[in-house]
């Protein structure tokens, strides 16, 4: 088989398993944390859509990677901001 | 080449997917600032995300990642400091209530304290009334 088919895959097992220890981060005691945790696991599903519309030649999946990871940022800052409150 | 090029980009960004997810999970919630120390290690997985991005030809989303991945570490990290960091801001979260002494009814805290302590005098003077107490453990 080919190397770089197979590196791909390599890949999407390490973010499945990163995904899976981004839920066990979000579940600790403070909101921060599960904040965290989702935008991981946003970002995970974001790079395996990307690699794999990579392996089946789906040009789309691209373009939803990449919304994925812009509103997810957008929605972690917006709701990192609403945590944090307003400066006094 | 590119070939090769590309799947040691993307083995080297799976080796460190792996180890920050072990990092992630490992570190004990009883560590000191393990909030920041989760933050950090999520940076390197963006980093590897980005190496895996360079490797599959994505380099305008690997360079748009580059740019916003701190922005969101950053913004997590100042929003935990400043609602949620009991360790590190103490004095600043604790919220000072006004005291009533002379209030017939409800009693501060330090005065009930006091007052229900061994070595309290009014205990000792007048053993007719027995106080009991509930703890309130609040957790975070």
């Amino acid at each position: 088989m080919d190397i770089l088919f197979i590196s791909k895959y390599i890949v999407v097992i390490a973010l499945i398993i990163m995904m899976l220890a981004a839920l066990r981060a979000s579940a600790y005691k403070s909101n921060s944390m599960g904040l965290l945790g989702s935008s991981v696991v946003v970002v995970a599903f974001a790079m395996v859509l990307l690699v794999g519309g990579d392996i089946y030649n789906l040009e789309f999946y691209k373009d939803i990677s990449l919304a994925l990871i812009f509103f997810g940022f957008i929605g972690t800052v917006a709701f990192a901001a609403v945590l944090g409150g307003n400066d006094e | 080449m590119i070939k090769y090029i590309s799947s040691a980009l993307l083995i080297i960004s799976a080796f460190l997917i792996i180890v920050s997810a072990i990092g992630l999970i490992s570190i004990s919630k009883d560590t000191k600032n393990a909030v920041y120390a989760r933050i950090h290690i999520v940076g390197i997985f963006d980093i590897a995300c980005i190496i895996a991005m360079i490797g599959l030809g994505q380099y305008l989303l690997a360079g748009i990642y580059f740019i916003i991945a701190p922005f969101a570490a950053h913004a997590i990290a100042n929003a935990y400091w400043k609602k949620e960091d009991r360790e590190n801001n103490l004095e600043e979260i604790t919220v000072e209530q006004e005291v009533d002494y002379n209030h017939p009814f409800i009693h501060p805290k330090d005065k009930m304290q006091a007052f229900e302590s061994e070595d309290s005098e009014k205990l000792k003077a007048d053993d007719r009334f027995s106080v009991t107490t509930l703890e309130i453990y609040e957790g975070e």
